[in-house]
Protein backbone atom coordinates (compact mmCIF):
# COMPACT_ATOMS: atom_id res chain seq x y z
CA UNK A 1 0.00 0.00 0.00
CA UNK A 2 1.45 3.35 -1.07
CA UNK A 3 1.73 6.09 1.49
CA UNK A 4 2.97 9.64 2.05
CA UNK A 5 4.95 9.02 5.23
CA UNK A 6 8.35 9.86 3.72
CA UNK A 7 7.37 13.23 2.15
CA UNK A 8 5.48 14.27 5.27
CA UNK A 9 8.44 13.32 7.46
CA UNK A 10 11.04 15.06 5.32
CA UNK A 11 8.84 18.17 5.04
CA UNK A 12 9.13 18.46 8.80
CA UNK A 13 12.85 17.76 8.80
CA UNK A 14 12.50 14.61 10.86
CA UNK A 15 14.87 11.64 10.76
CA UNK A 16 13.41 8.15 10.60
CA UNK A 17 14.69 7.49 14.11
CA UNK A 18 12.92 10.57 15.49
CA UNK A 19 9.60 9.56 13.94
CA UNK A 20 10.12 5.99 15.14
CA UNK A 21 10.68 7.23 18.69
CA UNK A 22 7.57 9.41 18.53
CA UNK A 23 5.50 6.43 17.31
CA UNK A 24 7.05 3.93 19.72
CA UNK A 25 8.32 1.65 16.95
CA UNK A 26 11.73 0.79 15.52
CA UNK A 27 13.50 2.80 12.81
CA UNK A 28 13.39 -0.30 10.58
CA UNK A 29 9.59 -0.30 10.83
CA UNK A 30 9.35 3.33 9.66
CA UNK A 31 11.76 2.53 6.84
CA UNK A 32 9.68 -0.49 5.79
CA UNK A 33 6.47 1.57 5.82
CA UNK A 34 8.08 4.31 3.72
CA UNK A 35 9.27 1.73 1.18
CA UNK A 36 5.81 0.10 1.02
CA UNK A 37 7.19 -3.17 2.34
CA UNK A 38 5.09 -3.14 5.50
CA UNK A 39 1.49 -2.06 5.97
CA UNK A 40 1.09 -0.72 9.50
CA UNK A 41 -1.68 -1.77 11.86
CA UNK A 42 -4.75 0.46 12.13
CA UNK A 43 -3.62 1.96 15.49
CA UNK A 44 -0.20 2.85 14.04
CA UNK A 45 -1.75 4.23 10.84
CA UNK A 46 -4.06 6.45 12.90
CA UNK A 47 -1.17 7.54 15.15
CA UNK A 48 0.92 8.49 12.10
CA UNK A 49 -1.98 10.43 10.54
CA UNK A 50 -2.65 12.27 13.80
CA UNK A 51 1.03 13.05 14.22
CA UNK A 52 1.19 14.72 10.81
CA UNK A 53 -2.26 16.31 11.09
CA UNK A 54 -3.77 14.54 8.09
CA UNK A 55 -6.44 11.88 7.68
CA UNK A 56 -5.59 8.22 7.25
CA UNK A 57 -7.00 8.37 3.71
CA UNK A 58 -4.70 11.28 2.88
CA UNK A 59 -1.72 9.37 4.19
CA UNK A 60 -2.41 5.88 2.80
CA UNK A 61 -3.57 5.02 -0.71
CA UNK A 62 -5.34 1.68 -0.93
CA UNK A 63 -5.60 2.02 -4.72
CA UNK A 64 -1.84 1.77 -5.04
CA UNK A 65 0.24 -1.40 -4.82
CA UNK B 1 -1.37 -6.74 35.33
CA UNK B 2 0.33 -10.14 35.06
CA UNK B 3 0.52 -9.76 31.28
CA UNK B 4 2.09 -6.30 31.61
CA UNK B 5 4.63 -7.58 34.13
CA UNK B 6 5.56 -10.58 32.00
CA UNK B 7 5.90 -8.35 28.92
CA UNK B 8 8.09 -5.92 30.87
CA UNK B 9 10.24 -8.82 32.07
CA UNK B 10 10.64 -10.16 28.53
CA UNK B 11 11.61 -6.70 27.30
CA UNK B 12 14.47 -6.56 29.77
CA UNK B 13 17.89 -6.83 28.13
CA UNK B 14 18.73 -9.52 30.68
CA UNK B 15 15.81 -11.83 29.83
CA UNK B 16 17.30 -13.69 26.84
CA UNK B 17 20.80 -14.07 28.37
CA UNK B 18 19.23 -15.35 31.63
CA UNK B 19 16.92 -17.68 29.69
CA UNK B 20 19.85 -19.12 27.71
CA UNK B 21 21.93 -19.59 30.85
CA UNK B 22 19.00 -21.15 32.71
CA UNK B 23 18.31 -23.58 29.86
CA UNK B 24 22.02 -24.44 29.74
CA UNK B 25 21.98 -25.25 33.46
CA UNK B 26 18.89 -27.46 33.05
CA UNK B 27 20.62 -29.34 30.19
CA UNK B 28 23.74 -29.69 32.36
CA UNK B 29 21.65 -31.14 35.21
CA UNK B 30 19.84 -33.55 32.86
CA UNK B 31 23.12 -34.66 31.24
CA UNK B 32 24.74 -35.09 34.65
CA UNK B 33 21.85 -37.28 35.83
CA UNK B 34 22.13 -39.26 32.58
CA UNK B 35 25.83 -39.87 33.22
CA UNK B 36 27.22 -37.46 30.61
CA UNK B 37 28.48 -34.45 32.59
CA UNK B 38 30.99 -33.40 29.91
CA UNK B 39 28.29 -33.23 27.24
CA UNK B 40 26.26 -31.17 29.70
CA UNK B 41 29.14 -28.77 30.29
CA UNK B 42 29.58 -28.40 26.53
CA UNK B 43 25.85 -27.61 26.15
CA UNK B 44 26.08 -25.08 28.98
CA UNK B 45 29.00 -23.42 27.19
CA UNK B 46 27.04 -23.22 23.93
CA UNK B 47 23.98 -21.77 25.67
CA UNK B 48 26.14 -19.30 27.63
CA UNK B 49 27.68 -18.17 24.33
CA UNK B 50 24.18 -17.61 22.93
CA UNK B 51 23.31 -15.61 26.03
CA UNK B 52 26.44 -13.51 25.66
CA UNK B 53 25.58 -12.90 22.00
CA UNK B 54 22.13 -11.57 22.93
CA UNK B 55 23.67 -9.39 25.63
CA UNK B 56 26.31 -7.88 23.35
CA UNK B 57 24.21 -7.67 20.18
CA UNK B 58 21.39 -5.72 21.82
CA UNK B 59 22.61 -2.64 19.94
CA UNK B 60 21.83 -4.35 16.62
CA UNK B 61 18.43 -3.16 15.35
CA UNK B 62 17.19 -6.63 14.38
CA UNK B 63 18.27 -8.30 17.63
CA UNK B 64 16.83 -5.35 19.53
CA UNK B 65 13.56 -5.62 17.57
CA UNK B 66 13.21 -9.31 18.36
CA UNK B 67 14.04 -8.88 22.05
CA UNK B 68 13.93 -5.65 24.08
CA UNK B 69 12.60 -3.26 21.42
CA UNK B 70 9.78 -5.32 19.95
CA UNK B 71 7.18 -3.44 17.95
CA UNK B 72 4.24 -4.58 15.79
CA UNK B 73 6.38 -5.33 12.72
CA UNK B 74 8.86 -7.43 14.67
CA UNK B 75 5.96 -9.18 16.44
CA UNK B 76 4.63 -10.09 12.97
CA UNK B 77 8.08 -11.23 11.82
CA UNK B 78 8.41 -13.36 14.96
CA UNK B 79 4.97 -14.90 14.38
CA UNK B 80 5.71 -15.73 10.75
CA UNK B 81 9.15 -17.15 11.57
CA UNK B 82 7.58 -19.30 14.30
CA UNK B 83 4.96 -20.54 11.80
CA UNK B 84 7.67 -21.45 9.27
CA UNK B 85 9.69 -23.25 11.96
CA UNK B 86 6.53 -25.09 13.05
CA UNK B 87 5.77 -26.13 9.48
CA UNK B 88 9.31 -27.45 8.97
CA UNK B 89 9.02 -29.36 12.27
CA UNK B 90 5.67 -30.89 11.27
CA UNK B 91 6.98 -31.98 7.86
CA UNK B 92 10.08 -33.49 9.53
CA UNK B 93 7.85 -35.32 12.02
CA UNK B 94 5.62 -36.74 9.29
CA UNK B 95 8.61 -37.90 7.22
CA UNK B 96 10.25 -39.49 10.28
CA UNK B 97 6.96 -41.14 11.27
CA UNK B 98 6.41 -42.59 7.79
CA UNK B 99 10.03 -43.82 7.68
CA UNK B 100 9.58 -45.58 11.03
CA UNK B 101 6.33 -47.21 9.89
CA UNK B 102 7.88 -48.29 6.58
CA UNK B 103 10.68 -49.99 8.53
CA UNK B 104 8.11 -52.04 10.41
CA UNK B 105 8.34 -50.08 13.67
CA UNK B 106 5.50 -48.61 15.70
CA UNK B 107 6.21 -45.05 14.63
CA UNK B 108 6.89 -43.89 18.16
CA UNK B 109 7.80 -41.38 19.46
CA UNK B 110 6.80 -39.52 16.28
CA UNK B 111 3.19 -40.71 16.56
CA UNK B 112 2.73 -39.02 19.93
CA UNK B 113 4.68 -35.93 18.94
CA UNK B 114 2.56 -35.52 15.81
CA UNK B 115 -0.66 -36.11 17.75
CA UNK B 116 0.41 -33.53 20.36
CA UNK B 117 1.14 -30.99 17.64
CA UNK B 118 -2.17 -31.63 15.89
CA UNK B 119 -4.14 -31.40 19.14
CA UNK B 120 -2.33 -28.21 20.14
CA UNK B 121 -3.24 -26.67 16.77
CA UNK B 122 -6.92 -27.60 17.10
CA UNK B 123 -7.10 -26.24 20.66
CA UNK B 124 -5.37 -23.02 19.58
CA UNK B 125 -7.84 -22.55 16.70
CA UNK B 126 -10.77 -23.13 19.08
CA UNK B 127 -9.33 -20.71 21.64
CA UNK B 128 -8.62 -17.89 19.18
CA UNK B 129 -12.00 -18.41 17.51
CA UNK B 130 -13.71 -18.09 20.90
CA UNK B 131 -11.60 -15.08 21.82
CA UNK B 132 -12.64 -13.38 18.59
Amino acid sequence: MKNRVRPLRTERGLAQGQLAEAMGVSRQTINSIENNRYTPSLPLAIALARYFGVTVEEMFDDQGT
Amino acid sequence: MIKERSEAMMRSRWFMPAFCLGLGLVVLAASWIGGHPLAGLFSLGVMAAFGLFFLLAVGNETVRGLTVGRDERFAQIDLRATAVAGLVLIITLIVAWLTEIAQGHSGNPYTWLGATGGLAYLLAVAFFRWRG
